[in-house]
C-alpha cells in the first residue's frame, strides 16, 4: 500500500481521535457533556453552548446524503483513474455532517436524502477512510 | 478614513497573472485541507455541492443556469475587453458543454484571467473636481454564514446575501423596485441565482421563470453583469462587478452602456455584490449618481 498516490489526512491533536477511530472501524466524535451536541469538525468548545467538556461518541455509521457532486475532472493526478467519482456530504443520524465519497453504486444512482452506511477503505497501514455506500 | 482626514484617496486594486501561472488553481486546491483525501478540491466542487442541494430543495437546475450564462455572454459580446467577446453562446453550446464537477458544466464556471482592475474612493467634494462624474455609495451591508461547505446548512439559502441586501437597501432608503441593474459576484452561474433570490428578486425556485426571455441580457428588465461578468468578461474578484457598476453610472461603457442604446433603464442605482469562500461571506453595496 506504499504506492497510495492520493492525499492523506494530516493528523493533529484535534483530529487524531477521529482518524485513530477510523483505523479501528469506529466513527468517533466529540459529544458535548452540557448540551449533547455531537460535533464535527473537532473543537475545544461546543459551537452551540460553548461548554468545554466533551465525551467520545461512536456513531452508528448510518446517515443520509445531504448533497453530492460527480467529479468529471481530476484536480489531483491520484484521482484520474477514478473518474467519474462521487463526493458527498453525509448527514449522520447522530447529527454531524461529514464530507466523504459514495461508493458501491454508479454515480447516477446517488440521490439526496438517500440512506447510506459507512464502509471502510484501508488505504495505508495507518489510515482508513470512512466512505459511504447505499443501504 | 476619508472623513477623518487620515487620507484623501483610497485605491482599491487587484491584479493577478492567474491564467499564465498555476497560482490561482494552487490557491484553490490548497484550500481543500483534508477534504482532498476524498478528491474534493477547489471552488467548483464546493459550489457544485451547494447547487445540487438547491436542485433538491427548490428545484433549480441547468435550465435556470443556462439563462444566466447566455445572458451574460450577450453582454460580453458588447464589450471589446471581454475575454469572451465575439464568442456567442447558444443553448446547444451550453447543453453540450462538458461537466467539470456535476451539476456544474464548464460554462457554469467563471474565467481565470490575467489582468487587474482598480477603483479610487474619495470624498464627494474631491470627486466633483475629477475628470469623471462622481458615483456615490448609497448603502452597504455585510453578512456571513461562515460554516465550511461540509457543515453548511445554508448552501441553498438564505446565504449572507439576504441580510446584507436588506441592510444595504435600508441604508440607501430604497427598495428593489428602485434598482436599475445588478453587478454581482458570479464565480458560478448558481451564485448569481442564489444571490438574486436571497436579495428578494424572486422566491425560492422562481428563478426558473424569472430569468426566461432574457431578463438579465441586453434589452432585459433587470440587466445583470453588463461587462459579461466573471463568467464572460474577466475574473478580478469583487472588482469585476464593482468597477462595472461605477463605469455604468459614469456612462463610460460604450456599446454596452445601460440606457436607451441597450434597451434598458438608465443606470441611476446599481446594486453590487461580493462573496467569499463557498457562499460563506457576503457584501452588498449600492452605488448611485451623486
Amino acid at each position: 500500500m506504499t504506492d497510495y498516490s492520493k492525499p492523506l489526512p494530516k493528523l493533529n491533536g484535534d483530529n487524531r481521535q477521529f482518524w485513530e477511530g477510523c483505523r479501528a472501524h469506529e466513527l468517533r466524535f466529540q459529544q458535548c457533556t452540557a448540551c449533547g451536541l455531537v460535533r464535527w469538525p473537532p473543537s475545544f468548545l461546543c459551537p452551540r453552548c460553548h461548554a468545554t467538556e466533551s465525551t467520545c461518541r461512536i456513531a452508528s455509521g448510518l446517515g443520509t446524503v445531504f448533497t453530492y457532486t460527480v467529479y468529471h475532472t481530476a484536480f489531483h493526478p491520484g484521482f484520474a483513474s477514478e473518474l467519474p467519482y462521487v463526493v458527498a456530504v453525509v448527514a449522520l443520524d447522530e447529527g454531524p455532517h461529514v464530507l466523504t465519497n459514495i461508493v458501491g453504486c454508479r454515480p447516477e444512482e446517488v440521490k439526496c436524502d438517500q440512506r447510506v452506511k459507512v464502509v471502510w477503505d484501508e488505504v495505508t497501514e495507518t489510515i482508513t477512510l470512512p466512505k459511504f455506500a447505499p443501504l | 478614513m476619508l472623513e477623518s482626514g487620515l487620507c484623501n484617496y483610497v485605491l482599491i486594486s487587484y491584479g493577478h497573472s492567474a491564467l499564465s501561472s498555476d497560482s490561482m488553481m494552487q490557491m484553490l486546491t490548497d484550500l481543500s485541507g483534508d477534504d482532498a483525501v476524498f478528491g474534493h478540491f477547489g471552488a467548483t466542487g464546493g459550489y457544485a455541492l451547494a447547487a445540487r442541494r438547491a436542485m433538491h430543495t427548490f428545484g433549480t437546475g441547468p435550465e435556470t443556469w443556462k439563462q444566466i450564462a447566455m445572458g451574460q455572454r450577450q453582454w460580453a459580446d458588447l464589450n471589446p475587453q471581454a475575454v469572451m467577446h465575439g464568442k456567442t453562446m447558444s443553448s446547444e453550446d451550453y447543453d453540450h458543454s462538458r461537466w467539470v464537477v456535476e451539476p456544474l458544466r464548464l460554462l457554469d464556471n467563471c474565467l481565470i484571467t490575467d489582468g487587474g482592475r482598480a477603483i479610487v474612493v474619495t470624498s464627494l467634494e474631491r470627486a466633483r473636481d475629477l475628470k469623471q462624474p462622481p458615483v456615490v455609495i448609497l448603502g452597504m451591508g455585510q453578512h456571513d454564514q461562515p460554516a465550511e461547505i461540509g457543515q453548511a446548512l445554508t448552501m441553498d439559502g438564505p446565504t449572507g446575501a439576504k441580510k446584507a441586501g436588506e441592510a444595504a437597501l435600508a441604508m440607501a432608503g430604497i427598495t428593489l423596485n428602485d434598482v436599475d441593474a445588478c453587478q454581482l459576484y458570479d464565480c458560478f452561474t448558481y451564485t448569481v441565482e442564489i444571490t438574486l433570490q436571497d436579495y428578494g428578486f424572486f422566491g425560492p425556485g422562481e428563478g426558473k421563470d424569472w430569468f426566461q426571455g432574457g431578463t438579465i441580457a441586453p434589452g432585459g428588465r433587470m440587466p445583470v453583469n453588463t461587462s459579461g461578468g466573471q463568467l464572460s468578461e474577466a475574473y478580478f474578484m469583487g472588482l469585476t462587478p464593482l468597477a462595472e457598476a461605477a463605469m455604468q453610472i459614469m456612462g463610460r461603457c460604450g456599446r454596452r452602456q445601460l440606457g436607451p442604446a441597450t434597451g434598458t433603464r438608465e443606470p441611476r442605482i446599481v446594486l453590487c455584490s461580493d462573496n467569499g469562500g463557498i457562499l460563506q461571506s457576503h457584501s452588498c453595496i449600492i452605488l448611485g449618481r451623486s
